[in-house]
């Protein structure tokens, strides 16, 4: 169903692209972040550059290898490079050395109300809001990855053999208990409502605990590794890449347990390489590894339309402006896509 | 598209603490060849490497879930690989050094098990790097010293000049006992043309096409059980697939510990295709390798690297896959 690109290129365009604008950059471009109506976008180049209103910054020239990790500081970026930096930078692009691992990579850094959280082989490296030295936690196994709950009181650490939970009590002090499943856990998520943790694995599944009980349980049936989930209409939903559908398993009552996940088909077979939720709304944004995008609504599968057509790289950034009116769409060619939401001329 | 989707080739550099492997990196990394080459080195390194391209690594054997007894992978070579494989400029080869102690095992294995490791990078060849004054009593004191050789495709015989002529002989003769596809190259300082050790594409398929089975006469002298030998068999019969089939896969899976490494070329009745296969342990890479050569016999040739081989009863295994 593929049409020839060389032929009629306004006819293969969607009403997204006629009207968005389009960045060929020619640089891998692995993630993108939401601040306020920017949008941050990290590259293989080791830069950053800053998108808002159609426009990129120029630049930034953050890390000399790979962004490896990006998150937000408030109203800053945070991230984590191949050359061992840990930086935070603003959006007028100033620099920020926070740490410095030199040959030891930063894989993932996050941070929750001023605190601040990278890690970098076996260690996390946690700053309190406003401290010049960090606090180290230790694992047995390299970090997969890490997240903070909703209130910045816990914090879940992936790794080999399951989650370390860091817990702060009321004397400040950060106590660990662990959450084990067997194998090689990489990203973590809390859910919006903080009752579930999820991990993707190095197997072709994820897994979650329900943290109340402790009950945990694999989410399975991949064709490929899950890199990409996340949950959908504060925590209804947890949608997930890694098959040639979408696949959406339940989060609410009791949870997926014995529960069969809502599959989202999209023509023409392809690998789902991202998943974006949309803000307030039990829908996706979908990527694929052809580069095409859709929009879909979960419980109405009917309800599909494309947003961006096939570029020949797989999607691996997509994100939307706070106010819901843009979004970004970024693949590994180093294509973007700045679009508007909503038809602007019905507005 | 088609430059970004090449895989790059991965080089696996095994040895002993002292063998020379840091010669040998800081040679990849400092001479003048125009190419970019990434190293990933481990924390027991041995000092002194600094460069942008250089990325330390704690060696992480992984077990998988996925039931396969001896299916072990390393950890820290997805993570590490998957984040190179981001980078904006292409690297030509990637470098892998190990630890003295390490099993080259679970390296090999990452390349076969982890999707992402095999769509972008390809194993290109395991190479150890020997140390010829001390590697016989390496080899009798650490069975990682023994299956550092058993595993490698290229063997770099280093320090010869520190012992004589006889010495060196008994040295590679040891190594052939163990490992006779090997290629042995005698150097001093590490001193080798840098196209001798990388981009050699020695797990190809193709080149299990290049084994010739000139060491077949070689007697095999009764080992120790837990000598790491080889043993090898050639058929003018063609085999059924079927009970091939059956035999091997039962074999690997019941013995695939003790069997570090196979290679074979299978003429199968009625097929008009070469089968070429080799794997690592119970894993496996296969293939029909098109037609046989006009003009030349069809025969099968199957070689195996392992301990404990000769309970195994493989001459016997194999002589039942035959044709009736």
């Amino acid at each position: 169903m593929k049409a020839d690109p060389n032929k009629f290129p306004e006819l293969n365009k969607t009403k997204f692209e006629q009207r968005g604008t389009e960045f060929k950059l020619g640089v891998p471009i692995i993630n993108a972040v939401t601040i306020g109506n920017s949008i941050a976008v990290s590259f293989g180049d080791g830069t950053v550059r800053i998108f808002n209103s159609g426009q990129s910054s120029e630049p930034i020239k953050a890390h000399k290898g790979v962004v490896l990790s990006m998150s937000k500081d408030g109203d800053n970026i945070l991230t984590g490079g191949d050359d061992g930096r840990f930086l935070k930078i603003s959006l007028d692009g100033k620099i920020n050395e926070i740490a410095n691992f030199n040959s030891r990579w930063v894989d993932h850094v996050t941070a929750n109300n001023g605190s601040l959280v990278c890690s970098s082989g076996k260690v996390v490296y946690l700053w309190a809001p406003n401290k010049k030295e960090p606090k180290l936690l230790e694992h047995e196994s390299t970090i997969g990855g890490v997240a903070f709950d909703q209130k910045g009181r816990r914090l879940a650490v992936s790794r080999y053999g399951g989650v370390t939970l860091w817990k702060k009590d009321y004397t400040n002090k950060w106590k660990s208990s662990d959450l084990i499943w067997k194998g090689s856990h990489n990203k973590v998520i809390f859910s919006p409502d903080d009752r579930y943790i999820v991990t993707s694995m190095q197997e072709n599944q994820l897994h979650f605990w329900r943290l109340k009980d402790k009950i945990d349980s694999a989410m399975s049936g991949y064709g490929a590794k899950v890199k990409s989930f996340s949950f959908v209409d504060n925590s209804k939903y947890l949608a997930t890449s890694g098959a040639k559908d979408a696949v959406c398993w339940p989060f609410d009552g009791d949870g997926p347990a014995g529960r069969e996940p809502i599959c989202l088909p999209y023509v023409g077979n392809k690998l789902v390489t991202f998943v974006e939720p949309f803000p307030n709304e039990n829908a996706i944004l979908t990527g694929l590894s052809d580069g095409s995008v859709f929009l879909s609504e979960i419980e109405k599968s009917n309800n599909t339309i494309i947003i961006r057509s096939f570029t020949e790289s797989e999607v691996s950034a997509i994100a939307v402006t706070k106010d819901c009116s843009h979004l970004l769409i970024g693949d590994m060619g180093g294509n973007i896509l700045w679009t508007s939401i909503w038809d602007e001329e019905n507005n | 598209m088609e430059e970004t989707n090449k895989q790059v080739p991965v080089t696996v550099l095994t040895g002993f603490l002292g063998a020379g492997k840091t010669t040998l990196l800081n040679r990849i990394l400092t001479e003048q060849h125009g190419k970019k080459y990434a190293v990933i080195v481990n924390e027991f390194g041995e000092q002194g490497i600094d460069n942008d391209l250089v990325v330390d690594a704690d060696e992480e054997v992984f077990e998988m879930n996925n039931g396969c007894i001896c299916c072990t992978v390393r950890g820290d070579l997805i993570r590490i690989l998957s984040g190179l494989m981001k980078r904006a400029d292409k690297l030509d080869a990637i470098i892998v050094e190990t630890t003295g102690l390490a099993d080259p095992a679970p390296v090999a294995q990452t390349f076969f098990v982890d999707q992402d490791v095999a769509d972008r990078t390809k194993l290109d060849a395991i190479v150890t790097v020997a140390d010829a004054v001390h590697l016989s009593s390496q080899l009798t004191d650490h069975h990682e010293a023994e299956e550092q050789i058993a595993f490698a495709d290229v063997v770099l015989l280093n320090k010869i000049d520190l012992v004589d002529e006889s010495g060196l002989e008994v040295v590679k003769e040891r190594i052939k006992k163990i490992n006779p596809f090997a290629k042995i190259i005698n150097t001093t300082k590490c001193g080798v043309p840098l196209n001798e050790v990388l981009n050699l594409d020695a797990f190809s398929l193709n080149r299990v096409l290049e084994v010739e089975p000139d060491f077949l006469t070689s007697d095999h002298d009764h080992e120790h059980d837990d000598d790491v030998t080889s043993l090898s068999f050639v058929s003018d019969t063609p085999l059924d697939m079927e009970k091939f089939q059956d035999w091997f896969s039962k074999l690997l899976q019941t013995k695939g510990q003790d069997i570090l490494r196979t290679k074979g070329i299978l003429d199968f009745t009625g097929e008009s295709d070469r089968y070429v296969f080799q794997g690592v342990h119970m894993l496996m890479d296969a293939s029909p390798m098109g037609k046989w050569p006009e003009g030349k016999e069809r025969s099968s040739r199957l070689v195996f690297i392992g301990r404990n081989l000769e309970s195994m009863n493989l001459k016997e295994g194999f002589e039942n896959c035959k044709s009736a």
